[in-house]
């Protein structure tokens, strides 16, 4: 997986491409960094790039949200499609995480 | 009940996989047997017709094919595999295609005995067998190499390929991560546990022996189903433990429901270590 990041306004905005997977968590540290650095009080994962999300991915978008709810930082996903959004709804975490299409 | 008992009881159309004893490593034999009884077969008979073309010198790895009572297995063999030498042995239609890896499975000693054996024609058989070392597994997206050759091979229409690649990804990491790296997601519940987990791959992935455990994956299919088991060489889990279900602010189980919801039937055996995943065709 890799990662643009640009601030916008209120927002932090976080682009993910290619596979967030049970090899990135490394990379979720580097995510939770950004959130922990954001002065912004929105943080939006635009997941339209993104083509495949695991179990594992899942989880990672779980611990974020916990990282900006304690910050009272809104977190937004954004734009996931295909096999990301099917995963996403298949573990109904659209119940618990904002999710716009 | 292991998986060839689960499938031969559930799918009699399935076709037994035969092995030639005495040109495979014994170690692999013995592997295979315990999860296929009856597919392999002494051959005591003369060694296959020399002659034919000679594997890539990169890939090191002569191709056989051979025939046992009108069955046949191909194998190749690799040193050291990765995403286009893997696509390129898949190419050549091989049944079993091993990585040896380095100082597995005693790699030097079969390289010898192999060399030489002709790429012959074969029948293609319903099914195929890939071996490698936990290292190249992780990281390698074989789950996507695999579908690619399913549906090359005409078993996986494509338009259900999106289930079975997700299934088939959750096996291979539970496989890679919980089996042979030997990690608990436990850790992940914990604040700042996703940091320590972290760590603890890193840490494992730093280990040779841990790195030369193998994670085998079999596929085999008829006209009815797919069957694909994935085998780790960790230390197991309790089977009881292997959620149905789980609740969506869960860390982690997630992967086992994605593999029961999607999966027409999913039996985990050998004390967790072999996952098999069937799907309708």
């Amino acid at each position: 997986m890799d990662f643009k990041t640009t601030t916008t306004g209120d927002a932090t905005e976080v682009r993910l491409t290619g596979r967030l997977e049970f090899t990135d968590h490394d990379r979720l540290s580097d995510l939770v960094n950004l959130v922990e650095q954001s002065q912004a009080r929105r943080f939006v994962l635009d997941l339209s790039g993104l083509e495949f999300i695991d179990s594992a991915g899942l989880g990672m978008l779980l611990i974020l949200q916990d990282e900006t709810e304690t910050r009272n930082i809104k977190m937004i996903v954004r734009g996931p499609t295909g096999d990301v959004r099917r995963s996403i709804e298949l573990a109904r975490l659209t119940e618990i995480i904002t999710v716009e299409s | 009940m292991d998986a060839a008992h689960h499938d031969g009881t559930a799918e009699p159309g399935f076709r037994g996989f035969t092995l030639l004893r005495d040109r495979m490593p014994a170690e692999l034999v013995a592997r295979v047997a315990a999860r296929f009884p009856g597919t392999v077969q002494d051959h005591r008979e003369g060694p296959a017709a020399t002659g034919g073309q000679m594997a890539a010198p990169s890939m090191a790895a002569p191709s056989m094919a051979d025939r046992v009572g009108g069955r046949a297995v191909e194998t190749l063999l690799m040193e050291r595999a990765d995403r286009d030498r893997l696509r390129a042995a898949f190419d050549r239609g091989p049944f079993l295609t091993v990585e040896l890896g380095e100082g597995a499975d005693g790699a030097a000693a079969p390289l010898d005995d192999w060399s030489g054996a002709p790429a012959a024609d074969h029948p293609d058989l319903p099914g195929f067998y890939l071996s490698l070392t936990t290292g190249t597994a992780y990281g390698l997206q074989c789950p996507v190499l695999i579908c690619d050759e399913l549906v090359r091979r005409g078993a996986l229409d494509p338009q259900r390929r999106s289930n079975v690649e997700l299934c088939l990804h959750e096996a291979v990491a539970n496989a890679i991560v919980h089996g042979n790296l030997g990690l608990s997601s436990a850790v992940k519940g914990e604040p700042g546990g996703y940091r320590r987990f972290s760590e603890m791959m890193r840490d494992r992935l730093g280990d040779p022996a841990v790195m030369r455990r193998r994670l085998d994956i079999f596929c085999r299919w008829n006209e009815r189903c797919i069957a694909i088991a994935v085998v780790d060489q960790g230390g197991g889990f309790d089977t009881e433990l292997a959620p149905a279900t789980t609740g969506n602010k869960a860390r982690s189980g997630r992967g086992f429901v994605f593999m029961r919801t999607l999966a027409s039937r999913v039996t985990v055996t050998d004390g967790g270590r072999c996952t098999v995943l069937q799907f309708d065709r």
